[in-house]
């Protein structure tokens, strides 16, 4: 009984998705079309020009970095950088193979998780829903500060050198979840209702119902969470020391990339003998790499929107 | 009274299953939240490993000190909150045009097109700051930068942008909106996409033209998600980017303090030599301050207004 | 209905744990081997039970060798140590960045640590030890370290005496000059006419237009600078040449100097005049202000980010600033790039002739308050800085590989090294002794370091400072605040940026003033008027 009402439900959204497609472009709208493209066009143009310079600075030899400055076709053709990052190619493939296990496992049980405690905390039946969202916004407010968590993680949790303490910290944010919270709100409470009335339990029409209706939701919040994930290099370097043998992509590029910069400015410049500075050519075959495979990621998660599932479509 | 209580119970058990599906989040919070919070006593007391910080000196307020000694308090808490707010309110401005605009591109050529852009958007979300600050000035400086390189050919005078204090809250302004624009729009393109397309089509069959539907249909179903930000925003106000202003404007150029010197810079010129956990706990401590009591002043204000948005 | 909550809240938690537990492990890969088995105690500690195998960790401050040569040599020592002490030795490595976060947090919990580099100048060894972040190691000194404990005499364990107690081993057997100066390309000044070296800012000056004329016009800069750092230090060389002031290194930022050798004991500050009435900073802030309007470096010199030694070694800069040890290597790392370039150095104290000895505990190696095995830790230390093999094991690698002792008895580098995948190094920068140090060929010494360091021999002090203890705790905030002061005018007022200079001077005299800076110095004062009672 419960499977026909969840086939009747995802019937009527593929219904809206096959009108949501005809829809009559006016003058009004060809007009905003215009404007559009142009604007986004030239936002487009001033996005992925720094990329193509840190692309073409990577391949260039560093001699010509220095002498000529950037430019967008490499002047100097020179594959030293990438030489010099594959130099050891064991340690670089496993921090990829760390960097993205973690990416993918922190995103599936953190989006769950999300998912779960968001519905919840919508469903304006429930009694605690206040107290709980209260009780989870109140921690971006407020913290203990970089020590207490430090001493939590090493000495409570025992995660010194250990990935869980990288994985865990990030598995979901207040941020996340309150957003995940809105973009269910709009998935009307009558299928709810009307699920519950058939005799569904909450947590089957979670799985059941709402998730597959809020694709456009999960494919958000997961894209944020993976991001995350990605990009963490700071719980690493707090928690993963240099004797753990695969360290994350990002702490590899946020090194390679800031050293330069905090022994500048520190008071180990003028005490420590003098430190070879990774060269600039380096530092942007480094980010060239750290950031490589997870650009291909949102246009897979696009889909989702350009699709229009248009969740709110489902009348009870 | 004790049957009001038995009642609630009765209410929350009712819904149990609901309690359970936030159990994980509420233990999650309970463990890196909650149970490290006492630990911000560290801001009262000076701090020896030995005794912990529980079992350390208390020493009042003498950590917060140094803040109100360097004369430079309002300054920083004036830099800090101005540009937060340019941020939240040009950022959120460009974030729903974008959103708005790609959202009106139908169509076959319009959406390759859309899938494009969209996806070069968001590409300087992943530029480190220190990239960024190395662009800048090779954009910037006087003597090689672009832009005067630029109007040294027009014949024109040159810019030196690094002693023009004024400019500054412009280009940072701008390199945070070129950084964070398609990260924040896809929050306003998801939530476009949960918009009733019952209400859109309805409104088209009623004869509304683009304009008339983004301003009475598109806007107000964006509210709810703005306020969020806005709350999430408004939280952290007293915090700053620090990576984005550092390397910016330097640690050091004198010339730009007034104008770009934010609680995050100070603490790092005043603290990265006398290395000193309880110092930046106090700062910490401070900030979040400040952020709690305007957060709760706006929710309740939102609450007042629209009982829907608020966030608890 | 509330334990059935409880169970399954459990059961949901601990799912979700060992779900992602079990996926860690398997990207784990070789991690987490060094269980050690359990070997026979061996004869070299004398009766002293090392029946159990522990391994110590060194605290390092730097990069690891990426290349897989950690590993490699730290396995060829891991078989000399079982043998000798049954222990394994691992280093632990700091990465540059936020670095003063990551040492300090690691020193907070003490987790895990054993050896740990310590200094201090620039590491916060005495707030550290204040903070109760050390051993104390008098007790285990005699008996686990009796080598190094027999061998470093008295004075210098006073300098690692915090309240009695000591808490670090120095690095005083290991001779290096880290007084800094100006390193300047010799063909270029003889150029110009520069025939003898350069010993003064007015002759340097000379140096700098010289630069600026003949290659200005190729957009060659005489001195580049960037950073902070690099900015206060021409400020450093400017007291260094131009009066008779001794930096009081315990005080952050340069705000505290002994008035000069003779009279030490007596606190000055160089922000203000001199007891002659000399205006030392205003007289600075005024050349600097000249040299940077006459375009010795770049017009945005404070937000410069390049890295100005690849600038230097590409010719699109003359100059750079650091110390003696650099320049004793950097010679021929120049010569190979720009051959003919000839390398000069003009030492700051060469004009003033006021040059101190280096602090013996600009290194220094402390042990973990709660360390697990501190026996077996100084155990390791002691074998690190009084066994050949062991030393050269630690610092310098294998030989055939890291390097080759040539027929001449120096050490060398061997036959188609190639440092990317070569290179390894310890940092272990707190005991290293200068009977193992073997001389530097030709190929990576100056020829005739000997000589500079001999010069420097003739007209050094000793460092005065070495037992002072500086306590922070009652100036901690006005140290804070007037950190941010100094940063804020420092470096703009060094490369003249600042604007008109009496002004800037008297701005930032004001602040000073208003951040509690004679507070700090009357603090200064009376704690190093009872150090020398003391004495």
């Amino acid at each position: 009984m419960q499977d026909s009402l969840q086939t009747d439900v995802i019937s009527k959204i593929d219904m809206r998705k096959s009108t949501g497609g005809q829809k009559v472009v006016d003058k009004t709208q060809r007009f905003i079309q215009i404007v559009g493209v142009a604007f986004t066009g030239l936002l487009s143009i001033l996005c992925i020009l720094p990329f193509v310079l840190i692309i073409s600075a990577s391949f260039s030899s560093e001699r010509s970095i220095v002498l000529q400055g950037f430019s967008i076709i490499p002047k100097e053709l020179s594959l030293d950088a990438y030489n010099l990052i594959f130099n050891n190619p064991e340690q670089i493939l496993g921090s990829y193979a760390l960097t993205i296990s973690m990416t993918v496992i922190g995103t599936l049980v953190g989006l769950f998780i999300i998912s779960m405690t968001g519905y919840a905390l919508q469903r304006p039946d429930f009694p605690l829903r206040n107290i709980i969202s209260f009780y989870i916004y109140f921690t971006t407010l407020f913290s203990g500060g970089l020590i207490p968590f430090y001493m939590m993680v090493t000495q409570t949790l025992k995660l010194k050198d250990n990935y869980l303490a990288v994985l865990l910290p990030l598995l979901m944010s207040p941020w996340l979840i309150i957003l995940m919270k809105n973009f269910l709100k709009s998935i009307p409470h009558s299928i709810t209702e009307s699920a519950t009335i058939d005799g569904a339990g909450d947590f089957y029409i979670f799985i059941k119902i709402i998730l597959p209706t809020a694709k456009p939701a999960l494919a958000t919040v997961g894209l944020f969470l993976a991001l995350t994930y990605w990009n963490e290099w700071y719980n690493a370097m707090l928690f993963l020391s240099s004797n753990v043998k695969y360290r994350p992509l990002q702490l590899f590029l946020y090194n390679t990339i800031n050293e330069a910069r905090y022994i500048r400015d520190s008071a180990a410049a003028s005490n420590i003998p003098a430190v070879d500075i990774p060269m600039e050519s380096m530092k942007m075959a480094t980010a060239v790499v750290a950031t490589g495979p997870i650009i291909f990621v949102y246009p897979f998660v696009q889909k989702y929107f350009i699709q229009g599932i248009t969740v709110g479509a489902v009348k009870g | 009274m004790k049957g009001r209580i038995a009642e609630v119970f009765k209410k929350i058990n009712k819904k149990r299953t609901l309690l359970f599906m936030c159990v994980p989040a509420i233990v999650f919070f309970f463990i890196f939240s909650y149970l490290p919070m006492p630990g911000a006593w560290l801001a009262f007391v000076r701090f020896n490993y030995r005794d912990g910080i529980f079992g350390s000196e208390f020493v009042g307020l003498e950590n917060f000190r140094f803040l109100a000694l360097s004369g430079q308090l309002w300054t920083l808490t004036r830099n800090t909150v101005l540009y937060n707010l340019a941020f939240i309110v040009t950022g959120n401005i460009l974030q729903i045009t974008v959103a708005i605009l790609f959202n009106e591109m139908v169509g076959k050529k319009l959406n390759i097109y859309k899938k494009f852009s969209q996806s070069v958007m968001f590409l300087p979300y992943f530029i480190s700051a220190v990239v960024i600050g190395v662009f800048a000035y090779n954009l910037l400086n006087v003597q090689t930068g672009f832009i005067n390189s630029l109007l040294k050919q027009l014949d024109a005078n040159t810019i030196n942008f690094y002693s023009i204090p004024e400019l500054w809250p412009i280009i940072i302004v701008l390199a945070y909106l070129w950084q964070s624009t398609g990260y924040g729009s896809i929050v306003y393109f998801a939530a476009i996409m949960g918009i009733d397309a019952e209400m859109m089509e309805a409104s088209e069959i009623d004869g509304a033209n683009a304009f008339q539907r983004i301003r009475y249909i598109l806007l107000p179903c964006l509210k709810p998600t703005f306020i969020i930000l806005l709350l999430f925003a408004l939280g952290g106000i007293m915090k700053g980017n620090f990576g984005l202003f550092y390397n910016l404007t330097g640690a050091n150029n004198m010339a730009l303090f007034e104008k770009t010197d934010i609680i995050e810079t100070f603490v790092f010129r005043s603290l990265n030599v006398n290395f000193n956990f309880s110092m930046g706990s106090a700062v910490g401590l401070f900030q979040s301050l400040f952020g709690f009591v305007l957060v709760m002043t706006v929710n309740t204000i939102v609450k007042k207004i629209e009982p829907e948005y608020s966030l608890f | 209905m509330k334990s059935k909550l409880t169970r399954i809240l459990a059961l949901i938690f601990a799912l979700m744990l060992a779900v992602t537990m079990v996926s860690c492990t398997t990207t784990q890969g070789g991690k987490g081997g060094s269980t050690g088995t359990t070997g026979t105690s061996s004869g070299d500690a004398k009766g002293i039970d090392t029946s159990k195998f522990v391994t110590i960790s060194h605290l390092s401050l730097g990069n690891k060798p990426t290349n897989g040569q950690y590993e490699a040599v730290k396995a060829e020592w891991d078989k000399y140590l079982k043998d000798k002490l049954n222990c394994a030795l691992e280093v632990q490595y700091i990465g540059w960045t936020d670095y003063m976060t990551q040492y300090n947090l690691l020193l907070a919990t003490g987790e895990g640590l054993d050896m740990i580099n310590s200094a201090s100048d620039w590491l916060e060894m005495w707030p550290n030890a204040q903070r109760g972040a050390f051993l104390e190691l008098n007790d285990l000194l005699p008996t686990y370290a009796p080598i190094t404990w027999e061998t470093v005499p008295e004075s210098s364990w006073a300098e690692v005496t915090f309240k009695g107690d000591i808490i670090a081993i120095p690095e005083d057997m290991y001779s290096q000059w880290i007084n800094h100066g100006y390193m300047y390309r010799g063909d270029w000044a003889r150029q110009f006419g520069i025939t003898e070296k350069i010993d003064s800012w007015d002759d340097f000056q000379v140096y700098l237009q010289g630069v600026k004329d003949n290659f200005g016009s190729q957009g060659v800069i005489p001195f580049d600078i960037a950073g902070a750092s690099n900015m206060k230090a021409l400020y450093d060389g400017w007291t260094n040449s131009k009066s008779s002031y001794i930096c009081i290194d315990p005080v952050p930022e340069g705000l505290a100097f002994g008035k000069s050798d003779d009279e030490w004991w007596e606190v000055r500050s160089r922000f203000l005049p001199l007891d002659d009435g000399t205006d030392m900073l205003l007289n600075f802030a005024k050349e600097m202000k000249e040299w940077g309007d006459a375009g010795y470096w770049r017009e945005d010199v404070l937000n410069n980010t390049a890295d100005t030694w690849v600038q230097f070694k590409a010719g699109l800069t003359g100059v750079r600033q650091h110390h003696t040890q650099t320049y004793v290597s950097a010679y021929k790392e120049l010569e190979r790039e720009v051959p003919g370039a000839d390398l000069q150095f003009f030492p700051w104290a060469e004009e003033s002739k006021n040059l101190t000895k280096m602090s013996i505990t600009h290194g220094a190696t402390a042990i973990a308050a709660n360390c697990k095995n501190p026996e077996r830790a100084l155990m390791v230390y002691d074998l690190i800085r009084n066994d050949e093999t062991m030393y050269k094991l630690f610092n310098w690698g294998i030989e055939g590989v890291q390097y080759v002792i040539n027929d001449k008895g120096q050490r060398d580098l061997p036959e188609g090294f190639v440092t990317d995948q070569h290179g390894f190094s310890s940092n272990f920068w707190g005991g290293r002794m200068d009977k193992f140090e073997l001389a530097f060929p030709s190929t990576t010494w100056i020829d005739n370091y000997e000589e500079l360091y001999a010069d420097f021999e003739t007209y050094a002090k000793p460092y005065r400072y070495g037992r002072f203890v500086f306590d922070k705790s009652p100036v901690e905030s006005e140290l804070a605040a007037l950190s941010d002061v100094v940063n804020r005018y420092l470096p703009a007022i060094s490369v003249g940026k600042a604007g008109d200079p009496e002004t800037v001077v008297k701005e930032f005299r004001a602040e000073l003033e208003m951040a509690g800076y004679q507070k700090v110095l009357d603090e200064v004062q009376k704690q190093l008027t009872e150090f020398k009672n003391s004495l």
